[in-house]
């Protein structure tokens, strides 16, 4: 920022700037101000809600049906505008990730690589990444961001992804061959697969003893006081569905409410739902608690003898994945970013540095063997065959999920 | 009164042990050997050295403040304004502005976040900077210099500034030689929070940081998952011990006489 | 207070007094305008104006794929906030705002009297200590407290040691450590304002008080208090409305059975991605919130006036 630090003339810069930015003419400007006001045209503010936007992978692209919001610009993929393939790749590169995801060097090795200078920032939650991404519906200014599967196929319909140019990721090849096709995006066209985990549960074995292997152990009331849940309603909704039998992807009240009825015999119980499971289990507040497999990966770094487990009745199985925005400023660049992460070297690093795994064929011969010899960070076939996928909710249906957390958390 | 005094300093003292324990706590923790500080695992320096090669949170410190500077001018001149002329003044719609001073303050923060990202981004197609965070800072700052401004000039005797005029003053000059002096130390008690509440803030902010704008509350509410490093305390460390180091020098200088103390008529300066 | 009696002969005449009053008068109100105008401008433009757009969307309902549409705006989104099931967590939020805002004021009271009694030279540096935490992040000192308050945390620690406790206190995660938590984030905001307050109070007024009522206790009650109230109901506002809307404290320093209102509002925009329906109940909480401190106000001013 410059000198100018009044806040109006900081203003009247970013606006100068946006102006002069190719992808907002005067007249787009000038429409959207006179917007305010109008309570027709109050739509396209509105449309900027659709953070919200929820739709299940079933359902086709025909997001902008409601004729309220058909004025929104490029709300579908064909509106949006594919980048001319310019030679060579910009100058600069804008990143938007979780903190400590990737590699310690990625960022550095790339920029040498490349000679292209990375602004890498964090978000908190997935939750602030999907608003800030979805909050011009083209990515909110970044290149590059990791969203989580399940929200491809709405980020697909609502026109926020570049469709990728293959031609520029020569490094796909590296791709294992089972993750050529992901039902939430076919033939990868908008995505490619980043890290998969399990969602299991950690525990020391200095205060818990025994092996654990069932999600049981997590209303053991020995343990009253010392255990915690991911502060996460459907993971939590998940391990109840195990208990009972049901599926985690269920949208029936009843079964909902037996699930309700089993997590609110747990609360008392419970400790905290946590945001911090590695800090919690390896200071020592939690004995027990409902982790990511990579997290418990991290708690083993200062808490060697710390366990996990993924449940036989059944777990969670996730992914998420590298994507280009649509409003990306630097597309080449972007998608070196893409296949520079899929160099099996490069893949491999982050790998070591994270604890989850990669769907990097060319990558497994330089990942640590503790991870890729470990069947609680690699399980074998048997096991992933029983793992379950958690699928986009319709709004109407994550509403009885989030109606039902709400009143157990209260 | 002088038993008084003694009771009463020996609680000061408790309090302020009270207000500095996490910042000890915190200090000796920038020297732990863990990488996520969870746990104590040995003393190191190493976070120092790396702190000075790490970028993005020197970058983030640097954003926090010049946000902070922004907010803290802004709503300090807005916001003593407005307590000042809701203390002084009869006006139609007082009523009016003091609900709307209350307003921010009991506005979730995430409303207030969320309804700035879609005013910026839609209207505007701002997608986040240091602009747009230190405006959505300085509105929410606003109120709480105006409270506390409020508070001292309330029942302030409107015979002084009558008295300056009388002496010859003009409308600016009385303002400016008497009700300022006189409000100096609720302006500076306001510009303190406002402060405090930017250098602090991490709902509103989150949502309206763009590419770059990262300030020091996200980037370290972000790294919460995998553990705060080390390093986050030194860079805390590092600003108390400017801070105090600059204090003191200041301190030693005299640049804290202490400001008029007393409304009574025969302690205001004249004009 | 009365001003002193002025001999009548000094007194303006009638029409001239009344047409100073008028002009003066006037001129207040000219003033007013210098002095309020730019603030209630900046907030109409950077939080009315977006805060309508949140109204707006409090009216409408998401479409199939989630998208905020206004085809049929109505108050549902209202009458489904008022459900009975959120009145724990608001009962929360109310608990620990008002242990918050009382313990923040009655620690905060005689420190600040302190520091304007008997400061001498150092009072703004004793006031600037008091700020001085808050150059470290929020988050940072919350994270020292987690540090301190853990089972295996400084104080435990300590308690083990000089042998008060055998067994692990759990402090972390409950009632205790959210209150100690937004006390110890509040507690400058109480100090502050009182701190200004009872700083402009005239000596001369409380010396007086002794002649009259004889001890300093009677003084304090009649005098120092009601003349410093302007400064207690400013720290009250500035603890209680945020405690009330404090989000990451009890998010951070809570537990299983610690939800408050604004968790509640956080997981309907966030988790449950309903914006319609959280600036339902966000705004429902304002108007509470709101009307509570306007009523406690006015209740307040009356009796320090009476």
């Amino acid at each position: 920022m410059s000198d100018r630090t009044d806040p109006a003339s900081i203003v009247e810069d970013e606006l100068i700037r946006y102006l002069a930015d190719r992808r907002m003419t005067r007249r787009e400007m000038l429409r959207r101000v006179t917007a305010l006001g109008a309570a027709v045209a109050l739509a396209p503010v509105v449309a900027a809600c659709n953070a919200a936007a929820s739709i299940a992978p079933t359902v086709a692209p025909a997001s902008t049906a409601a004729g309220s919001a058909s004025s929104v610009p490029s709300a579908t993929p064909s509106a949006t505008p594919s980048p001319t393939p310019v030679p060579s790749p910009e100058g600069e590169l804008f990143v938007y990730n979780w903190d400590g995801y990737i590699g310690e060097n990625t960022v550095s090795d790339f920029e040498k690589a490349h000679n292209i200078k990375v602004k890498y920032d964090k978000f908190p939650d997935a939750d602030t990444q999907m608003t800030k991404l979805r909050s011009d519906s083209k990515g909110g200014g970044y290149d590059v961001s990791y969203p989580a599967s399940t929200e491809i196929p709405a980020l697909i319909a609502d026109g926020v992804l570049l469709k990728l140019d293959k031609s520029l990721i020569p490094n796909v090849s590296n791709l294992r061959p089972d993750w050529a096709n992901p039902s939430y995006d076919p033939g990868n066209q908008y995505s490619l697969p980043n890290y998969w985990w399990t969602t299991g549960y950690a525990w020391d074995p200095a205060k818990v003893p025994g092996a654990l292997t069932d999600w049981t152990a997590l209303w053991d009331a020995t343990y009253k006081g010392h255990m915690g849940m991911l502060d996460d309603q459907r993971e939590v909704f998940a391990v109840a569905a195990f208990r009972l039998g049901l599926s985690p992807n269920t949208t029936n009240e009843a079964e909902l409410d037996q699930i309700v009825q089993l997590l609110e015999q747990q609360k008392p119980l419970l400790r905290k739902y946590t945001d911090d499971d590695i800090g919690d289990v390896t200071s020592g507040d939690l004995w027990i608690s409902h982790a990511w497999s990579g997290d418990w990966y991290q708690m083993t770094t200062d808490k060697p003898k710390t366990q996990y487990v993924v449940p036989a009745s059944g777990a969670v199985r996730g992914n998420d994945t590298l994507v280009v925005l649509s409003g990306a400023p630097h597309p080449i660049a972007a998608q070196l970013w893409l296949d520079f992460n899929l160099d099996a070297k490069v893949s491999a690093a982050n790998t070591n540095y994270i604890g989850y795994m990669g769907p990097n064929a060319a990558a497994e011969q330089y990942v640590d063997d503790t991870i890729k010899g470990d069947p609680r960070l690699n399980p074998p076939q048997a096991v992933l065959d029983k793992l379950v996928e958690l699928l986009f909710l319709s709004p109407a249906d994550l509403d009885k999920y989030t109606k039902r957390w709400n009143a157990l958390r209260a | 009164m002088d038993r008084g005094n003694r009771w009463l300093s020996a609680f000061a003292v408790v309090v302020y042990a009270f207000l500095f324990a996490p910042i000890v706590v915190l200090i000796i923790f920038s020297f732990n050997a863990s990488r996520r500080n969870f746990v104590w695992l040995g003393f190191t320096t190493e976070w120092y050295p790396r702190l000075f090669a790490n970028h993005d949170l020197l970058d983030a410190l640097g954003v926090t403040l010049q946000v902070a500077a922004i907010a803290v001018v802004g709503s300090t001149i807005l916001g003593s304004l407005l307590g000042l002329g809701l203390a002084r003044l009869r006006f139609r719609g007082s009523g009016a502005t003091e609900t709307l001073i209350l307003l921010p303050m009991v506005t979730p923060e995430i409303i207030m976040g969320i309804s700035l990202l879609i005013f910026f981004s839609q209207l505007f197609g701002l997608n986040g900077s240091i602009g747009q965070i230190a405006i959505a800072h300085v509105t929410f700052c606003i109120s709480y210099v105006a409270v506390t401004v409020r508070a001292r000039a309330a029942g302030m005797d409107p015979r002084l500034e009558e008295a300056a005029r009388d002496l010859g003053a003009d409308a600016w000059g009385a303002f400016w030689h008497v009700t300022l002096p006189l409000i100096a130390p609720a302006v500076a008690a306001g510009a303190m929070l406002a402060f405090a509440l930017s250098f602090d803030d991490l709902v509103i902010t989150s949502f309206n940081t763009g590419v770059g704008s990262t300030t020091l509350p996200v980037a370290i509410y972000s790294a919460i998952k995998l553990g705060v490093s080390p390093q986050i305390n030194a860079i805390s460390t590092i600003i108390v011990a400017v801070v105090s180091i600059a204090l003191f020098i200041a301190w030693r200088l005299g640049a804290f006489r202490p400001a008029p103390a007393s409304l009574a008529i025969e302690d205001a300066p004249a004009s | 207070m009365t001003g002193p009696s002025v001999p009548a002969e000094l007194l303006p005449a009638p029409a001239e007094l009344r047409r100073t009053i008028a002009q003066a008068s006037l001129r207040e109100r000219l003033a007013g305008l210098v002095f309020v105008v730019p603030g209630v401008v900046w907030l109409a433009l950077f939080f009315l104006a977006p805060l309508v757009i949140i109204l707006v969307v409090s009216l409408g309902s998401r479409d199939a794929a989630g998208h905020v549409t206004l085809a049929n705006p109505d108050l549902r989104n209202y009458l489904q906030a008022t459900r009975p099931e959120y009145l724990p967590a608001f009962a929360n939020s109310l608990r620990y705002a008002a242990i918050t805002t009382i313990l923040s004021i009655a620690i905060g009271y005689p420190i600040a009297y302190w520091i304007s009694r008997y400061g001498g030279q150092r009072k703004v540096l004793l006031l600037i200590l008091v700020m001085l935490p808050f150059w470290t992040s929020y988050l940072i000192r919350t994270y020292a407290w987690m540090i301190i308050l853990r089972d295996n945390g400084v104080l435990n620690s300590l308690l083990q040691a000089t042998g008060l406790t055998g067994e692990p206190i759990v402090l972390l995660n409950t009632d205790f450590s959210v209150v100690l938590g937004m006390t110890y984030g509040f507690l400058p905001y109480a100090i502050l304002p009182m701190y200004v307050s009872i700083d402009r109070l005239d000596r001369h007024l409380v010396e007086a008080g002794r002649d009259l009522y004889g001890s300093g206790r009677a003084t304090f009650r009649h005098v120092t208090l009601p003349l410093t109230m302007p400064g207690i109901i400013a720290a009250a506002i500035l603890t209680f409305i945020p405690a009330i809307g404090d989000y990451v404290t009890p998010d951070l320093l809570g537990g299983a059975q610690t939800t408050t209102i604004a968790k509640i509002v956080q997981v309907i925009f966030t988790s449950g991605r309903d914006w319609p329906y959280g600036s339902a109940l966000g705004f429902l909480l304002m108007v509470v919130t709101l009307g509570g401190t306007l009523i406690a106000l006015r209740t307040l001013r009356r009796e320090v006036l009476a």
